[in-house]
């Protein structure tokens, strides 16, 4: 159930001293400045609204085949609130077990200690090539974009090629992800063509056809996967109980990146953790159905530190905090750490669907990432504080996510916290008003006085809708408009049809109940 | 500074969850079940006390308390189409067989063409196929250039997930190391009857977990351009599934 609104009861305030986290997190500008510019951009809506959509249908359907679906909602949820009670417990644990089988664990704060260990352990394990520089090859993680990883990697003489085609085009486009699921959602066939013929020296001449495209990026990439050394990867499930990873794809630039180099580093948020193996026989069901609208990815692949003959032989994972500490140090958004990054509640968001990604400004858009990025950093900085107000709180976010994340519950609650950190206490003309009107309705005999002046309110707004208010009220009006007043007030009418009815000697509702007590 | 980092977050996290103290941490030892007092976390004291339960019932944390389907309907025949129905619909080719596999496999190959086979293959699977054949064996692996040369890889599998068409490789003598069935453009996949299971928990159950697993549902795809899928990007572009009867 969904209290939409209602001011949570909290025990002690959220604030806590835990330092935020650093990197893609942070909203570029204020979220209704960002936003106006691209819903400007039409090519850019009909990309997205097409690709929502379709994604929207495929999800439904698939959902609809499982008659446990609820069930199994429940039992995501809940295994996540385990970890997340206990992580102290399933992080030793997991290390201990991911350990033993000949991998090895490191621990980053934040971004820049995570870009530093990753910068160490490919230093020492890719070879220099001809241009004197290194490479890596990456499988799509936003754990990674989140830390920014690539970037920082080019300044220490490091190329990071993405692989998933997505990545891909959004990397060889100089741009952005906008999603965290299809990172280049906002580009259609024609864009995704003029971008592999420009930047894909041996693409040759390409159709649109979305075969011929993923064609270009088999043969772009093919000999980087049977050369490359390293590898980063990000994880979809850490598993306590066995240390093993797990990372969900469709292409198989995953399986490339995973299985044919020397050095696989893996880079997972603390918060990902499964307590057991046997609980992957939800988050099966759940996170493919969920993302992709399908039974099942095409690729799922599993290792538990280092597999002797099989796969990479040095195998690295470096456990980022980065500001989830903070997230968990807020009792009431810390279930956000839950996601499992399906991206369901952009698809279904109105205002995702009509901003696109980009508005965000974080790695994490939509829905979760208007909690999520405001959750990491901190909203008391003010960096993230518009974020948790681009969602109009339909719920749809809440009704589709696998584990059930409340997260309208969680924008109003750091919408309540953005105005306790960055907004003065000094009276505004809202407050004015507010009070006013609470002193008004407070008592039916203002009330009352008030309501006699609306004939007059509706013969000066000649009965129709008002489209623009002053102070305060214009920035509310600027996107709203407010329906006509009304001659009479539902307490003059409901005055005026009482005294009818009670001359006809019966009244409405007295005579429902009468009728049902006969009929008994 | 790792270890420093180690301590640190441990220590964050404790005081997050409103721990005494805020830097302590209760080491867990052989894989010890946590224990520690968790006064926050709605469900924390019901599902603590579930996951303690867990190993004895074979199941996780989750399988204690929620009531999510841990078994199918689905047995026999109506089992097996439902695979097949579930395999088509990724694009996978499904050739079913009783008996002997052999002559399958060798129409689905080309004459004279080079496949490579892991070392535990039943041998009499090929033996009407006329080509060049690698055995990948440890200690004798094919170089990453000598896979890509290959036309084609024949394995078996560990289990199959009817209900969404998922055939699971987990490492075995038979099914291989990962790369075998990766690099080739055209993977062949014997499929046991005996090893096809109904819903995705069953086929976790019949997993050991710290083998390199690789789940692998219809030939690889990507819905990366206007969510449209399309067959055969980066691992084989071909999916053969032959459903061996006994």
């Amino acid at each position: 159930m969904t209290f939409l609104g209602m001011p949570l009861m909290r025990s002690k305030h959220a604030h806590t001293d835990l330092p935020g986290g650093q990197g893609n997190i942070v909203e570029t500008e204020p979220f209704p400045e960002v936003s106006h510019q691209h819903l400007s951009n039409q090519q850019l809506r009909t990309n997205i609204g097409h690709a929502t959509s379709s994604i929207r249908d495929k999800r439904a359907g698939v959902v609809a085949e499982l008659d446990d679906w609820e069930e199994l909602r429940e039992a995501g949820s809940r295994a996540k609130n385990q970890v997340m009670a206990n992580l102290p417990e399933y992080l030793v644990e997991f290390e201990e077990n991911f350990t033993a089988a000949g991998g090895t664990i490191h621990w980053a704060r934040d971004a820049d200690e995570a870009n530093a260990i990753v910068t160490e352990l490919v230093e020492a394990n890719a070879p220099v090539l001809a241009n004197g520089r290194r490479e890596v090859i990456k499988v799509k993680s936003m754990a990674t974009q989140e830390i920014g990883l690539n970037e920082h990697l080019e300044t220490q003489g490091i190329d990071a090629f993405e692989t998933d085609l997505a990545e891909l085009i959004v990397q060889l486009g100089e741009d952005k992800p906008s999603h965290i699921l299809v990172p280049a959602i906002h580009r259609n066939r024609d864009e995704i063509r003029d971008i592999f013929m420009d930047k894909m020296p041996d693409a040759g001449k390409l159709t649109n056809d979305p075969a011929v495209l993923a064609e270009a990026a088999r043969r772009h990439l093919r000999h980087k996967f049977l050369t490359t050394k390293v590898a980063v990867s990000g994880a979809n499930f850490g598993i306590a109980d066995t240390g093993t990873l797990g990372v969900v794809e469709s292409e198989g630039n995953g399986r490339m990146c995973l299985t044919l180099p020397e050095t696989l580093i893996t880079v997972m948020g603390i918060e990902k953790l499964l307590p057991s193996f046997d609980d992957l026989g939800a988050f099966l069901q759940l996170l493919p159905r969920s993302s992709t609208g399908e039974r099942m990815n095409p690729y799922t692949s599993f290792w538990t530190g280092r597999t002797e003959g099989d796969g990479p032989q040095n195998v690295h994972l470096v456990l980022l905090d980065n500001g989830r500490t903070r997230a968990l140090a807020d009792e009431h958004g810390r279930t956000a750490l839950n996601c499992i990054r399906c991206s369901a509640c952009m698809n279904v968001c109105p205002v995702y669907e009509r901003t696109g990604g980009h508005a965000y400004g974080s790695t994490y858009p939509g829905p979760i990432g208007a909690i999520l990025s405001p959750l990491l950093t901190g909203v008391e900085d003010e960096a993230n504080g518009s974020l948790p107000y681009a969602s109009s709180l339909c719920g749809a976010c809440y009704d589709v996510c696998p584990v059930k994340i409340n997260i309208p519950e969680i924008l109003v609650h750091l919408r309540s916290e953005d105005v306790k950190a960055n907004h003065s206490p000094v009276s505004t003309q809202l407050d004015t008003a507010l009070t006013g009107a609470s002193w008004m309705m407070g008592d039916g005999k203002r009330m009352a006085a008030a309501e006699k002046g609306l004939p007059f309110a509706h013969k000066a707004t000649r009965g129709g809708q008002i489209n623009a208010l002053p102070g305060i009220a214009r920035a509310w009006t600027s996107s709203r408009d407010i329906p006509g007043l009304p001659e009479k007030s539902f307490h003059q009418l409901w005055a005026e049809s009482e005294g009818q009815a009670e001359s006809e000697g019966r009244t409405d509702h007295d005579g429902e109940t009468e009728n049902g007590g006969d009929e008994k | 500074m790792t270890d420093t980092a180690r301590e640190e977050i441990l220590g964050r996290i404790n005081e997050a969850l409103g721990r005494r103290g805020g830097g302590e941490y209760v080491s867990s030892t052989s894989g010890a079940v946590p224990s520690a007092p968790t006064e926050r976390g709605a469900a924390s004291a019901e599902v603590e006390h579930a996951h303690a339960g867990a190993p004895a019932a074979g199941g996780g944390v989750v399988g204690q308390s929620a009531d999510y389907a841990r078994t199918g309907t689905h047995s026999g025949e109506e089992l097996i189409e439902l695979l097949v129905d579930r395999l088509v619909d990724y694009k996978a080719n499904v050739h079913r067989v009783t008996g002997d596999p052999a002559k399958t496999i060798a129409d689905l190959l080309e004459a004279g063409s080079k496949i490579v086979v892991p070392r535990g293959l039943d041998e009499s699977w090929l033996q009407a196929f006329t080509g060049d054949i690698s055995v990948d064996a440890p200690g004798e692996e094919l170089s990453i250039p000598e896979l890509d040369s290959q036309a084609a890889v024949v394995t078996a599998s560990a289990v199959a997930i009817a209900q969404t068409g998922t055939i699971v490789l987990d490492g075995s003598p038979e099914c291989g190391r990962r790369a075998i069935t990766l690099v080739p453009d055209h993977h062949i996949c014997v499929v046991r009857v005996a090893d096809v299971v109904d819903i995705v928990p069953e086929g976790i159950a019949r997993l050991e977990a710290t083998a390199a697993l690789t789940f692998i549902s219809g030939p690889s795809a990507t819905s990366d351009i206007e969510l449209e899928r399309v067959e055969g990007v980066h691992g084989p572009r071909t999916l053969d599934v032959i459903i061996l009867d006994s």
